[in-house]
């Protein structure tokens, strides 16, 4: 008896100590996403796809790579967040990521975030076309100082790392130019080797595979190995500019328990001195480091501070309304004014059925349609800040100046002759009542998830429609859903919803 | 010489199994991915970047490449079919083949989109890879003014597509350019029109827009006119083009090409509008204009054309500088990057192996693209035969599956479906809804581009630098002169009608 007793005991300690040893080294017992703000192909997805390839030499897990492009990263930012803070989300994120939180006004994201580890810093550097005449430093400053201001600088987003960068390059060496923003760096790039400009921000890497592009100026404390000719701001007599650099990191939520914390920790750690690493990233000019959860939080808190600063400077955030116009543009002055409109467009509405010309409802509604539309726009044009020659509200003028003229001709031509009209499907009644299943279907797959809304929304639709061979209709709508299974799900990756109802039960 | 024995052995590498299986498999990934409205050749070739991380560089570029080529003709199958073009480049496909669908002749619609597709992808490949170093150092120095004033007239072809109700075409291409404002303003970076909501930073996406406006909206249209005949044609007696037919088309095809691959090199201007443009072009100069909107075999060729020479364009840019001319490029850009190979002039001294491979590879999978289709536009024309009870509400799934892939949001799927009833009553009102997509296409090459233009001098600059003003008065002209013509053509009616 004793002896079974404490067999018994022996094996219950035995499987305890097992259990917890098991969970402390299988921390990921399931695939750990990586999500990235951008679509597949660029720098930082590229890195995540690397540390992902890298990572499998130090740890079971699987990594796997989700591209959640939008807003430069706030959609990204916005999934991390919402998801549980168990370490099986990560998130790939750049210092563009902080102008983008800051001139969204969503500093909650930093807070929210654990700044886990800063993995690599691109300096970053003023490039210049080598057959053009201005092309070193010194050669930028002279052309500035006689051009006055009008000398111009080209490169991605207005109010991003490499727009700030150049900011404080003009503010310490003294100097002034126009930033000329292109929808991509390498549109940018482009125009420099048209010589449409004088200087292009970026990073190192970008001259590589190009013979016409050079460095003129690096950032950073140190020139580069890959670039041995090319001198530091510092040494061009040029401070302040050493930590100017592009970095791209991993982080996790906020909230994630110390011990995955900690596994996370090593595992960055052992990716960071990876010969394969560091080598496939040096080569482009990039500096592979490592930074814990401390410095990193650190580092951002300081970058918030400058995005700040300066994008307050060019105008992008923190702008008061400042007359009559822009008041109502904004806060529920502007709620109330798109309802009020929605209430008169009902009433004019209303008045055109009950009225001689309601055969012709549609064609006077549309023109007014469009010019309420276009008054709203132009009002709430008002409060875009501007201070700049042509500012963002200039050109979505132009094209309400176009449109409320056109309309008014239309809407007078429709109410002074009686065109005859040629008859059009008396089926609106089942069109409705396609668009209330559509809504209802795309409510549906919000809560109970793809596959059961689409099967009931093909049956109810083919059935609706007058289709009675209800064999046909149950195997086309299966079938549709193993080939949106197998096509979209399994190849392509695509995150059919499951349902918020779906995953609560499960 | 030199280039002849470089391409000598760039086929030499390409007559292998394994890119030939890998060229075969892009072309059908490709026609598919095109085909299905929602999945456009940029993420079409997105969506496998991925998987090409493990392969050699060239043959993930092979791959890559076919999937990219494919996708622009796979679009043209569901605008000819079902008037839910499956790539916007596509849209102008729909104006012509998607008539000849309902006049019972599918066939001719889909063999003219194929020939087209392959003569265009020929000639964008051959004019890449004989000028493409000319044709690069021309496309830096296009100016914004300049872009800017390409895109107006882009925009004037909406007074062609308008017709008659050119008044309406033009409030629809003026709704598509205002709504195209909506979101982050790409100059200066404030936030414009979005209502405080995350979902609108980057304004609407084409690709719902798209699906809505076309798509939903014919179906709606279809409903309501309660069209569920299923118009019974035996497959074996459909019509398909005849040798004459295609020879016929040559000066099309051949103007529309050439004008393709050049719209498409300058990066950003893209196959859209190079359709759009060729399309009015082709209209202009057709002795049957009456035709286009009605079944017109060059509006058709025309389109197609066009849009698959811009491939060839579109690489001149990457290859030669390592700047993406279009979204599926810059994609290409990654994939080249994750395999350590930057992009540019120096690829060709270090890795000609890779860049006429590529070039031999592009030959080829135009060759495969021609053969599948021939054999797949049998089967695309049963699409047709799906009784329409069935076929229209697997329209309103594919629509939401496709709008919802594009960046696996809700929002898009609602606007989906907005832009789907907007459509239908647009339609019910005879607004074109064309020119909407044009206005999205364009709003922010034109709006950005002037404000650069701007900028850089002042407002002088349109007029005084000789590209852009040539291409300004071209696009007065272009604009005026339909309608100047309509309105002699009205009075002539009238002073008819009097004189009887």
């Amino acid at each position: 008896m004793r002896k079974i007793l404490i067999i018994f005991l022996f094996s219950l300690i035995l499987f305890t100590s097992c259990k917890q040893s098991n969970e402390k080294i299988t921390f990921p017992q399931k695939p750990i996403t990586i999500i990235v703000y951008t679509g597949p192909g660029g720098l930082i997805d590229i890195t995540a796809r690397k540390f992902a390839d890298i990572a499998s030499k130090y740890s079971e897990a699987t990594f796997v790579v989700e591209n959640k492009p939008g807003s430069g990263g706030i959609v990204a930012m916005k999934r991390l967040l919402q998801l549980p803070a168990d370490g099986y989300t990560i998130f790939a994120c750049t210092k563009s990521n902080i102008s983008k939180i800051v001139s969204s006004g969503g500093e909650a994201y930093i807070e929210g975030i654990d700044w886990a580890a800063m993995m690599m810093a691109d300096p970053e550097c003023v490039i210049t076309h080598k057959k053009q005449k201005v092309n070193t430093w010194e050669d930028i400053v002279l052309d500035a100082k006689s051009k006055d201001g009008n000398q111009l600088w080209l490169g991605p987003a207005n109010g991003g790392l490499d727009h700030v960068t150049a900011l404080k390059i003009w503010d310490q060496a003294g100097i002034k130019a126009k930033w000329i923003p292109f929808k991509s760096g390498g549109k940018a790039r482009a125009a420099l080797l048209g010589e449409q400009g004088v200087a292009y921000v970026g990073n190192p890497r970008e001259v590589l595979g190009n013979d016409d592009l050079q460095i003129a100026a690096i950032s950073g404390s140190k020139r580069l190995p890959q670039f041995p000719n090319v001198p530091t701001f510092n040494e061009l007599g040029i401070s302040n500019l050493d930590n100017e650099f592009m970095w791209r990191g991993f982080v996790l939520k906020k909230g994630t328990s110390p011990e995955i914390g900690k596994w996370f920790d090593e595992l960055f750690s052992n990716v960071n001195n990876d010969p394969e690493w560091r080598e496939y990233w040096e080569r482009g000019g990039i500096d592979v480091i490592y930074k814990n959860s401390d410095e990193f939080t650190k580092i951002v808190h300081s970058d918030k501070e400058q995005f700040t600063h300066y994008l307050q400077k060019i105008g992008i955030i923190n702008t008061e309304a400042t007359n009559l116009l822009a008041k109502l543009a904004s806060g529920k002055a502007l709620n109330f004014l798109v309802f009020f409109s929605v209430i008169i467009f009902l009433i004019i509405g209303f008045v055109v059925k009950r009225s001689s010309r309601k055969k012709y409802l549609g064609r006077i509604m549309l023109p007014i349609f469009f010019i309420m539309l276009s008054m709203i726009f132009f009002v709430i044009s008002y409060s875009f800040p501007s201070n700049e020659k042509v500012g963002p509200s200039v050109i979505p003028r132009l094209w309400i100046f176009i449109l409320i003229p056109l309309n008014i001709f239309l809407l007078i031509d429709i109410l002074r002759q009686n065109k005859e009209i040629e008859n059009i499907g008396e089926n609106k009644n089942i069109v409705f009542g396609f668009i209330a299943l559509l809504i209802l279907y795309l409510i549906s797959i919000f809560y109970l998830g793809y596959f059961i809304s689409t099967f009931v929304f093909l049956f109810v639709g083919i059935y609706i429609l007058g289709y009675r061979k209800y064999l046909t209709i149950l195997l086309i709508s299966l079938g549709w859903l193993l080939f949106s299974y197998l096509i979209f799900y399994k190849l392509l990756y695509v995150p059919l919803p499951v349902g918020k109802l779906i995953e609560m039960m499960f | 010489m030199e280039i002849l024995t470089n391409m000598a052995q760039g086929f030499e590498f390409v007559l292998g199994w394994q890119p030939i299986l890998y060229i075969v498999l892009g072309v059908i990934m490709g026609i598919l991915a095109g085909a299905m409205p929602g999945l456009s050749p940029s993420m079409g070739v997105a969506l496998l970047v991925p998987f090409t991380y493990a392969m050699s560089p060239t043959l993930a570029l092979i791959l890559l490449v076919s999937i990219y080529i494919a996708a622009n003709y796979g679009g043209s199958i569901t605008a000819v079919t079902i008037n839910a073009p499956g790539t916007p480049s596509a849209v102008v496909t729909s104006f012509d083949g998607y008539p000849l669908t309902k006049q019972n002749k599918p066939g001719m619609g889909l063999g003219v989109s194929l020939i087209s597709s392959t003569i265009g992808g020929f000639i964008g490949t051959i004019i890449l890879i004989l000028f493409s170093v000319q044709l690069a150092k021309v496309a830096v120095k296009f100016h914004p003014a300049e872009y800017f004033a390409l895109s107006i007239f882009g925009l004037t072809t909406v007074a062609t597509l308008g017709g008659k109700n050119w008044v309406k075409a033009f409030i629809a291409a003026m709704f598509g350019l205002l709504i195209n404002t909506v979101g982050i303003d790409p100059i200066s970076g404030v936030s414009r029109f979005t209502f405080g909501s995350v979902n609108l930073y980057d304004g609407f996406s084409l690709i719902p827009a798209l699906i809505g406006l076309f798509a939903l909206s014919e179906v709606f249209k279809q409903i309501d006119e309660q069209n569920f005949k299923t118009k019974k044609i035996a497959l074996e007696k459909t019509k398909w083009p005849t040798i004459m037919d295609y020879w016929k088309l040559k000066i099309t095809i051949i103007r529309s090409s050439v004008l393709g691959t050049l719209i498409g090199i300058f990066p950003g201007a893209g196959a859209t509008i190079a359709s759009f443009i060729s399309y009015d072009i082709a209209k202009r100069t057709s002795k049957e204009p009456e035709k286009f909107g009605n079944g017109s075999l060059e509006g058709v060729a025309a389109a197609e054309a066009a849009n698959s020479s811009s491939v060839g364009g579109a690489l001149v840019p990457l290859l030669t500088l390592g700047i993406p001319g279009s979204a599926s490029t810059a994609v290409l850009i990654g994939a080249l990057m994750i395999h350590d190979l930057t992009p540019g002039p120096q690829l060709f001294n270090n890795n000609p192996e890779i860049i006429y491979g590529l070039f031999a590879s592009l030959l080829i999978a135009n060759i495969v693209m021609l053969v599948l289709g021939l054999f797949g536009s049998k089967l695309w024309v049963k699409v047709t035969a799906v009784p329409k009870k069935i076929l229209y509400p697997m329209i309103f799934t594919i629509s939401i599956i496709g709008s919802f892939a594009v960046r696996y949001s809700f929002f898009d799927i609602a606007a989906c479906l907005g832009f789907g009833v907007f459509g239908w009553i647009l339609r019910r009102n005879n607004y074109p809804v064309a020119p909407i997509v044009l206005g999205i296409v364009l709003g922010n090459i034109a709006e950005t581009n002037f404000r650069r233009a701007v900028m850089m001098g002042d407002y002088t600059i349109f007029f005084t630098r000789p590209v852009s003003l040539v291409l300004l008065i071209l696009a007065l002209v272009s604009f005026g002169w339909p309608i100047l013509r309509n309105k002699i053509y009205n009075r002539k009616d009238i002073a008819k009608l009097k004189s009887r």
